[in-house]
């Protein structure tokens, strides 16, 4: 995590900062950040600073909460308390900015789940262009036109006509990437994109959302490829029980300091 | 016993159905809206899904006969409105099948996964689009089935207006018993007309089900969305020309 100083900025941790000089504002702040369900804390104050261009991987073991803070980055999760800054704008409680709507929000920041949540009654082509319509408020024909522009990115436009039922899981993925992409989000967010897919499946969608890091999109990705992880993460943010336990660049994954995250690193290899 | 009489006053039973079908077809849009519109209540917060549920389990319990000769009788006498014997049957069947179809609706809107509403929502759509473009197409295919069976469930309760004197299937064989005297017959003809109705709304139902599939099952549902999938094809084409200006 990056930390201002008198108008410069001061990296403490990472090696390759991808972000311009000149526009260090970052996209998505947070600042003490906590949701709780009932009694359960699952979010414990989180300081997050993402920058225009930056990869942050979120990792973690499973119930660390890392999954819960990239919800509430749209608020598929309402924090219970803390500010949530996104493109100068807040969505939690805090007062510093001027408060904006979810849809406001979500038309800002693209998400892929890992389960694709791709709509089952429609094709391809349509899962892409529903959004482009009542979204950006493309006419038909100029949002099928984009639409199938954008399955053609991720290399899936002679299945434009296909249901979901007929693509494999990779496919679907990448339909809901490309339907992601086509809203031109400022920020994307990937929820464990390829833990549902089966082994053989998991290198066609990672070759996907390594194609849009290198497009210069800013994204937060949570996963368990750590392989990709490394290969991908500007920034990597470590979480257990709902903290931040080490926040890392590039070097992270060979000379990580807690003893917590060499012991995860360890147990993922 | 004499089996002709079918034959000869088959005009009659035929009325008597259309009569049945019109009413239940009447009550079944009304029902379908309103029962929705319970759903929704039912899965709002406290105080209105109070009013929903309340609803649903009072209706749900009253039998057909009970609610139409209140309605017809009842309402007339207590407030001096008075409807004819079809709006009265509308009315009745409405009330107690909008309780059924609020369940139905509620268990098929349960029942779409919520990363469908996540996905929409992700995306910015509105709750109104999400609503109507994502939820209600994949709850309605759930809920399809069970709408068919309460359909048949209708059709056979416009036998118990016979007692305001609706001239549906039940109706007409009484009238036709008084003269001839032949129940069996009659009767038999009444219930293969039941059964007969029963086949082919089932089978109207099947129908709709199939082309509502996605991707679409038999040639009638593909023919439904040929001109989609020829523009998709064209889209197809036109975009990888785009994408390889010189590739000749």
């Amino acid at each position: 995590m990056t930390v201002d100083l008198s108008g410069g900025t001061v990296t403490t941790t990472r090696t390759e900062p991808t972000a311009p000089p000149d526009d260090r504002r970052p996209v998505i702040r947070t600042r003490g950040l906590r949701k709780s369900f009932g009694d359960l804390e699952v979010l414990g104050g989180i300081d997050l600073d993402v920058h225009p261009g930056e990869h942050v991987v979120l990792l973690g073991p499973s119930g660390s909460g890392k999954s819960t803070l990239l919800r509430s980055i749209n608020l598929l999760e309402r924090p219970t308390s803390g500010s949530l800054v996104v493109d100068g704008h807040e969505y939690a409680s805090g007062t510093a900015h001027p408060r904006g709507t979810p849809v406001r929000l979500r038309r800002t920041v693209g998400m892929v789940f890992q389960q694709f949540n791709l709509f089952p009654h429609l094709t391809a082509l349509d899962n892409v262009a529903l959004p482009l319509r009542s979204v950006r408020g493309l006419s038909r024909r100029d949002a099928d036109e984009r639409a199938a522009h954008d399955l053609d990115r991720v290399g899936l436009l002679a299945r434009a006509g296909h249901y979901p039922a007929q693509l494999s899981g990779g496919q679907q993925q990448r339909v809901a990437i490309a339907r992601a992409l086509a809203l031109d989000p400022q920020v994307m967010l990937f929820d464990e994109p390829t833990s549902a897919l089966d082994p053989e499946l998991v290198g066609e969608v990672l070759r996907t959302i390594r194609a849009v890091a290198e497009s210069g999109m800013t994204m937060v990705v949570v996963t368990h490829e750590i392989g990709f992880a490394r290969e991908v993460g500007d920034l990597t943010v470590f979480l257990e029980h709902g903290q931040v336990v080490e926040t890392g660049g590039r070097e992270f994954y060979t000379e990580c300091r807690t003893q917590r995250a060499r012991d995860f690193l360890q147990a993922v290899k | 016993m004499d089996w002709s009489l079918i034959w000869t006053h088959r005009q009659e039973l035929i009325d008597g159905l259309f009569v049945a079908l019109r009413v239940s077809a009447t009550a079944l849009v009304v029902s379908v809206v309103l029962g929705m519109l319970l759903a929704l209540l039912r899965m709002a917060r406290a105080p209105l899904s109070w009013i929903a549920a309340a609803y649903i389990n009072v209706f749900r319990g009253i039998p057909a006969l009970v609610s139409v000769i209140w309605v017809y009788f009842g309402l007339s006498l207590a407030f001096d409105i008075s409807f004819s014997v079809y709006q009265a049957g509308v009315i009745a069947l409405s009330l107690l099948y909008s309780a059924f179809l609020a369940e139905i609706f509620r268990s098929a809107l349960t029942a779409v996964p919520p990363g469908m509403r996540e996905a929409g929502q992700a995306l910015g759509l509105r709750p109104a689009r999400i609503f109507f473009s994502v939820v209600l197409p994949q709850a309605g295919k759930i809920a399809l089935p069970n709408i068919g069976s309460m359909f048949i469930g209708m059709v056979k309760d416009t036998s118990t207006f016979t007692v305001i004197g609706l001239l549906e299937v039940v109706r007409v064989t009484q009238n036709l018993v008084s003269t001839t005297f032949q129940p069996f017959v009659l009767y038999s003809a009444a219930a293969a007309i039941y059964v007969a109705a029963a086949f082919v709304i089932d089978f109207l139902f099947r129908l709709v089900e199939k082309l509502l599939s996605s991707p679409p099952q038999g040639r009638l549902a593909r023919a439904l969305r040929a001109r989609r999938r020829a523009r998709i094809e064209e889209l197809i084409v036109t975009t990888s020309d785009r994408r390889e200006p010189a590739a000749v």
